[in-house]
């Protein structure tokens, strides 16, 4: 790509190409997400019964997880806002803070797990388990890829030529629409699994 | 202009100013209707009203974020034509399947039914014992 077609991205829809491409993303995983709930759907009305969450789950692990991961979602919203500023110190603080707190949700994602592996319950214990284990599996799969990308935004602004690159600030903005959208998955996903 | 201001003043994000105090507030919202999602479950309602409650809070708490957090509040008309594409998509799937899901009983699918919707494919199959003795094991 050169000089030009940088600085001046190409924006006949009015959007950058690259945000443009990620809300398109964004809308596949929906659908991928719709798919699972439909199907989270369907397993629970034929059911003949489904536990209560309070009595399969561990529901005040998964309340500090569905904290973490709103506060998550406001560090990288201020990381994006100190980009915008061009303030290198305040977006490496709370791109370091959306990490830590990434790295808190798996942690205790990881701790209900083995309390849950321990009891020797897993996916082929019931329908109930396994759609639990399917789907929040499946969300904390994307928790480790925004990981690796808002990492990749941190070690990037130790670079001075990639800080100072006019495309930086475009990719905090699609990272940080990632990292929401895998919040709203688990908004929806602790009160159906966790308390409904 | 300067590589670094130019992006500071990039005509496509002027309408994602960030405004922090709007954050903070979303924040403080979301976190209250977590306590409140938690509390309501904790009421014993019955199912219907409990999951129609805990969904529209979750609702709310979802069209926050993406309202503020994800700049749609205020983003070019083109983003929220898609989402409108996706959701059509999604709430047909649901429906779809949702229907499917009450219409098609344990009866429609039992032995005696699928043999009437489809006698040739039943007439190749093996005949069926007319009673499970205790030696052999009961089919499913």
């Amino acid at each position: 790509m050169n000089a030009t077609a940088i600085e001046n991205p190409d924006t006949h829809s009015g959007i950058s190409n690259a945000k443009l491409g990620v809300w398109l993303f964004l809308a596949s995983e929906i659908m991928l997400f719709a798919t699972l709930f439909t199907t989270y759907i369907v397993l629970r009305l034929s059911a003949t019964s489904w536990p209560w969450g309070w009595d399969a789950l561990n529901v005040p692990l998964a309340t500090l997880n569905t904290v973490i991961l709103i506060s998550s979602s406001v560090t990288i919203v201020m990381a994006y806002a100190r980009a915008y500023d061009r303030d290198v110190r305040g977006f490496r603080l709370w791109m370091a803070l959306t990490l830590a707190l990434s790295f808190g949700f798996l942690i205790v994602k990881a701790f209900e797990y083995g309390h849950e592996f321990s009891k020797g319950i897993g996916p082929s214990t019931s329908v109930f388990y396994a759609v639990y284990f399917t789907m929040t599996g499946l969300h904390g799969i994307h928790i480790i890829g925004g990981i690796i990308v808002n990492s990749v935004l941190l070690y990037m602004s130790f670079v001075q030529e990639d800080w100072e690159n006019p495309l930086f600030l475009g990719r905090v903005e699609g990272a940080g629409l990632y990292w929401h959208f895998v919040d709203i998955v688990w908004i929806f996903l602790f009160p159906a699994l966790y308390l409904l | 202009m300067s590589k670094q201001t130019a992006a500071a003043h990039d005509p496509a994000h002027d309408e994602h100013r960030p405004n922090v105090k709007l954050y903070i507030g979303v924040f403080a919202a979301l976190l209250f209707f977590t306590g409140l999602t938690v509390a309501v479950s904790r009421l014993h309602l019955p199912r219907p009203q409990a999951i129609a409650l805990g969904l529209t809070i979750a609702g709310i708490k979802a069209a926050l974020v993406a309202a503020v957090f994800m700049h749609l509040w205020g983003e070019k008309k083109l983003i929220p034509k898609i989402l409108i594409g996706v959701a059509i998509f999604a709430v047909t799937l649901v429906v779809i399947d949702v229907l499917d899901g009450i219409w098609l009983t344990p009866q429609d699918t039992s032995r005696m039914a699928v043999a009437d919707q489809h006698p040739d494919e039943s007439a190749a199959e093996p005949p069926a014992p007319a009673k499970p003795t205790a030696a052999a094991p009961e089919a499913k």
